[in-house]
């Protein structure tokens, strides 16, 4: 103001000053082209500043406003946790723990090699490993997210996320992992989870999915993916520049999926496991009043944890071991003949089409002659005159070779049908085997051969071309033991959504019924507890001191009889076949066991140990507190059973 | 003196230009600080109304005036300068204003004003008709001292647009075209000296403006960003306050260096139009003022201040279209800052100001 005020009194005062009245020049002192030429360069930079505008607003609209608005919105899946997976008493069999995904949205990307390069040097792993998801889903549209890197650690988590700023398209996706807090318990039948195909991506069979995720591809976790999987989320952000949330737009909450409760017991699941360690075999034990499936083991079993986490070639090559086939689920798909637990067939279709009764005796001399060829029973002593029930306990060839050849092939072939061999149990699970009945027709079908006299002998104890699974044998015996009525196998108890609803509960369901009278099943019933219980019965190795055990032995050649002389001395690959049926308590059944080891040599020694072991633990868990609960609910006579012995002695055994 | 012909002479068209420019900067700022999260824009207005206060209160003094206190202006200008480096308040990495507890001053922006006054002053006295390179060399030192205290703070841009409002004054007084060429042909050996010279974040600026897409979070970012904003808003952009790129922090700075960037997100192509043409009014007038003038020193001073406002419109809004690097330019009336608006309506005072005194000297 000063300086103002200074300058006024001269402007006032004296008026132009000297040193202002220089001011007063011609007017050739302004360089007025100069200021024309100014004006054009002005001039000039206005237009290309309006050209400028006009390219970046008009012309680059639609690029430039696509990078507006993904820079603004952010879809972000939310991907709903799993469903568990549970025992029948709610204990978890596969679970859920909190996982990061490292996500890649293709379109927010600037400079991908960059991007590579420096996750790679951030996270210190190949960039190879972090391409080969993106080449997967090369073909998703641009702003499809990949993800990445599946579960990362949480120093990984960290390292990305204080450099997420620096990487564009990056985004660190929260996703309920899968976790299998058994281990490897009950493995087939929870099956396992693997990467989502670029098949099913591009067939859209997995809704939300995006490459990398992880679907079911074996057992439960396959079967029930839709129940399991939930339906996912979504959440749209806008995000600021550093990818900082804003405001949630909107959003979809993700469904979470369903639990599954499954009629497996945990405990006997684990002891029949236990059992079959080391060994190759099944094992299915079924509640035989419903149909429920208790256990259902095939061993060698896998590690559902190591498909999540991804496989090492090492791993992989492990699980595809020609003769171990971990991935193989035995129980369903293994294909064995039946030995002389087929007798129990045999014997029902005898009694059925009333060739034998009770009384029938043949005379068992250790051979059988058809024709020219000699049939041998498997004990050289031989049996002497047997009955029904003699042959069965002590599982007598010749008996079964003299009804077999009464019954002929076809009645044979279809009493096996008719118990449920050679046909699919409709267990819910895929790859189900059916297992093979041979009849004259198929033979010549498939070999271009006639049938012979003597193939029927064969397969009237349960040798030649019969081949069936471990279910189905399950089945069988459960069947008989219920007193005839076929259930199918089932593992689901109930399926429990989110809100605590249940939405599907589990409900018997009687597929038919064996072809007997229940005169005529109680005679065998009758037999098959002395197998166990009789001095002379194969079965005797799953005895149970207090407790009424049934069951068939049967041992399954997988050489020819007149080659099996050695049997200790045969290579492991030639041995026969382990099986056990077995149900108990013998008045009223409720479990029944089918054991099968494969080469374990003879069902009585290899495969019943195992059925005792089942049979034992799930009496543990019936009577739990012995001495205070009596085995009333359990329908059994505490007073037969030294009880304190039994589950202090016998456990250990 | 000039009462009689003041409603005759007055331009009204410059003034006219500049209301409707302060109406377009309180509009656009009040979003800005929605987005900036602080009401610059009633600080703003304060800053405008002082501003036409003081441009319209200095029209009764003669700007010739000045030309005395040519000297005391430059020493001012030389120890605030001084003053900023030593006491100055550090905002961003750059040591930039004196604070004044009600204000910050900026005495960068001063200079711009100043040296425009001084210069202009010293190139009317020393009254030639054509310039050779050697009667450059004292403007050139006069200018390059400010220059470099500037720079020192640092604020590459301001000290640039220093020498460029020198250079446009000597040019307009009639530099020889030879000199001309010599000027530029010892500037050319000069660039790799300054680009030495030059920060490493200065040079980052300049690379991410040659290849903004290569590094977009980082330095390029903000003229990544920025073009994103001007050019998704197409023709009558995205509305009043719906401006996603500002209000989702995608812009820096949106409510100074660049606040046309939000003006065009939100208004599109013809908001912007508008903008530029009320610009183009002003550059206009000033030109015509300088043109009109019959004395060497108003035409001087109206070209110098023309200069000096058409430059940092001209930087400012290739820089937000991605034309030029980023560069610490305000966009004169729109960007918030009282020292740049006062500086601004300083200089269109004395726009009016010489309008006004045309005649006398006929």
């Amino acid at each position: 103001m000063r300086l103002r005020f200074k300058g006024k009194k001269n402007d006032s005062r004296r008026g132009a000053s000297i040193r202002l009245k220089k001011f007063d020049l011609p007017e050739v002192s302004v360089n007025y082209t100069r200021i024309k030429a100014a004006g054009f360069v002005i001039f000039f930079c206005f237009v290309t500043l309006i050209a400028r505008l006009w390219y970046l607003q008009i012309l680059e609209l639609e690029h430039l406003k696509l990078r507006s608005e993904t820079n603004r919105f952010r879809q972000v899946r939310l991907v709903p946790p799993r469903g568990k997976i549970l025992d029948r008493n709610g204990r978890v069999l596969a679970g859920v723990r909190p996982a990061f995904n490292l996500c890649l949205i293709k379109g927010e990307a600037e400079d991908l090699e960059s991007l590579f390069a420096e996750l790679s040097q951030l996270l210190d792993i190949p960039q190879s490993s972090l391409k080969i998801r993106l080449i997967e889903g090369k073909k998703l549209p641009k702003y499809v997210p990949v993800v990445l890197m599946r579960d990362i650690s949480w120093e990984q988590l960290s390292k990305v996320e204080v450099r997420l700023h620096r990487l564009p398209g990056i985004y660190i996706e929260a996703a309920p992992g899968r976790k299998y807090p058994e281990g490897r318990l009950a493995a087939h039948l929870i099956g396992h989870l693997g990467q989502i195909t670029e098949e099913d991506l591009a067939k859209g069979r997995y809704p939300g999915a995006v490459s990398g995720d992880l679907v079911g591809k074996y057992g439960v976790e396959a079967q029930y993916e839709k129940i399991l999987r939930g339906v996912y989320g979504s959440r749209k952000i806008e995000v600021d520049a550093i990818g900082g949330l804003n405001r949630v737009v909107e959003q979809d909450s993700p469904k979470p999926g369903s639990d599954i409760y499954l009629t497996i017991d945990m405990d006997i699941q684990r002891a029949a496991e236990e059992a079959l360690e080391g060994k190759v075999g099944a094992a299915v034990a079924i509640d035989p009043r419903s149909g429920q499936l208790l256990a259902l083991v095939s061993s060698p079993a896998f590690e559902p944890e190591a498909f999540v986490k991804g496989l090492s070639p090492e791993q992989w090559k492990a699980l595809q071991d020609p003769v171990l086939k971990p991935l193989f689920n035995r129980a369903l798909q293994g294909r064995y003949a039946p030995g002389s637990t087929f007798k129990i067939v045999t014997a029902l279709a005898g009694l059925k089409e009333r060739v034998v009764s009770a009384h029938t005796k043949f005379k068992c001399t250790s051979s059988f002659k058809l024709g020219c060829r000699v049939f041998r029973c498997w004990d050289w002593r031989g049996h002497g005159k047997t009955d029904l029930y003699k042959a069965l306990v002590e599982s007598c060839d010749v008996y079964f070779y003299n009804l077999g050849l009464k019954l002929g092939i076809k009645k044979l072939a279809y009493y096996s049908r008719k118990c449920g061999l050679g046909v699919k149990t409709g267990v819910d699970l895929a790859h189900e085997s059916s297992g093979l009945i041979p009849t004259p027709e198929w033979k010549i079908r498939r070999f271009h051969q006639k049938w012979q006299g003597g193939e029927t002998l064969t397969i009237a104890i349960g040798q030649g071309y019969t081949l069936v699974t471990p279910i189905q044998m399950a089945r069988l015996i459960a069947s008989v033991a219920n007193g005839g009525t076929i259930y199918r196998p089932q593992f689901i108890d109930q399926v429990v959504d989110c809100s605590g609803r249940v939405s599907k509960a589990f409900e018997k369901e009687a597929q038919g019924r064996l072809p007997a009278t229940s005169y005529q099943l109680a005679l065998i019933k009758k037999a098959l507890l002395g197998v166990v219980q009789d001095k002379k019965g194969t079965g005797g190795r799953c005895r149970i001191k207090g407790l009424q055990v049934a069951g068939k032995t049967g041992t399954a050649q997988v050489i020819k009889q007149s080659k099996r002389r050695m049997d200790e001395k045969m290579a492991w690959r030639y041995r026969d076949h382990a099986w056990f049926v077995a149900y108990a308590p013998a008045q009223n059944p409720q479990i029944a066991v089918a054991v099968l080891v494969e080469h374990g040599g003879h069902g009585g020694s290899a495969a019943a140990p195992i059925a005792r072991k089942i049979i034992l633990r799930w009496l543990q868990i019936e009577n739990p507190r012995p001495g205070l609960s009596p085995l009333r609910s359990a329908g059994l006579n505490p007073a037969n059973m030294d009880i304190v012995r039994l589950t202090e002695e016998e456990a250990g055994v | 003196m000039f009462e009689k012909n003041f409603l005759e002479n007055f331009d009204w068209w410059l003034l006219l230009a500049v209301l409707l420019i302060m109406a377009i900067g309180f509009i656009n700022l009040n979003s800005a600080s929605l987005a900036a999260q602080y009401p610059f824009q009633w600080k703003q207005l304060v800053w405008y109304g002082v501003g036409l206060i003081v441009a319209l209160a200095s029209l009764k003094f003669d700007y010739r005036s000045l030309c005395l206190y040519a000297w005391h202006i430059y020493g001012a200008i030389l120890a605030m300068l001084v003053l900023v480096l030593v006491i100055g308040k550090t905002v961003g990495g750059s040591q930039r204003w004196i604070p004044l507890g009600f204000f910050n001053l900026q005495p960068s922006e001063l200079a711009k004003i100043g040296m425009v006054v001084v210069i202009g002053s010293w190139l009317a006295s020393d009254d030639k008709h054509e310039y050779g390179f050697l009667d450059m060399l004292r403007p050139i030192v006069l200018t390059l001292v400010p220059a470099l205290l500037i720079y020192k703070q640092p604020d590459l841009g301001t000290a640039v647009l220093i020498v460029m409002l020198s250079c446009s004054l000597l040019f307009m007084a009639g530099i020889k075209w030879t000199s001309l060429l010599i000027l530029i042909g010892f500037g050319i050996p000069l660039a790799p000296f300054v680009w030495n010279i030059l920060k490493p974040y200065q040079k980052a600026r300049i690379f991410a403006f040659l290849n903004p897409e290569n590094d977009p979070q980082g330095s390029g970012y903000h003229l990544l960003q920025s073009k994103i904003a001007v050019g998704s808003g197409g023709l009558i952009g995205k509305g009043y306050l719906h401006g996603t790129q500002a209000h989702l922090n995608f812009l820096p700075e949106v409510h100074t260096d660049f606040a046309f960037s939000i003006w065009a997100e939100e208004w599109g192509f013809l908001g912007s139009l508008v903008l530029i043409l009320l610009y183009a009014l002003i550059i206009q007038r000033g030109l015509h003022i300088a043109y009109s003038s019959r004395e060497r020193f108003g035409s001087l001073l109206a070209f110098g201040i023309t200069a000096m406002l058409f430059l940092q419109i001209a930087i400012n809004i290739f820089m937000v279209l991605g034309m030029l690097p980023v560069v610490g330019i305000p966009l004169p009336l729109i960007s918030y800052g009282g020292s740049s608006v006062i500086v601004t309506m300083i200089g269109i005072g004395l726009l009016l100001n010489i309008r006004l005194r045309r005649f006398l000297f006929q």
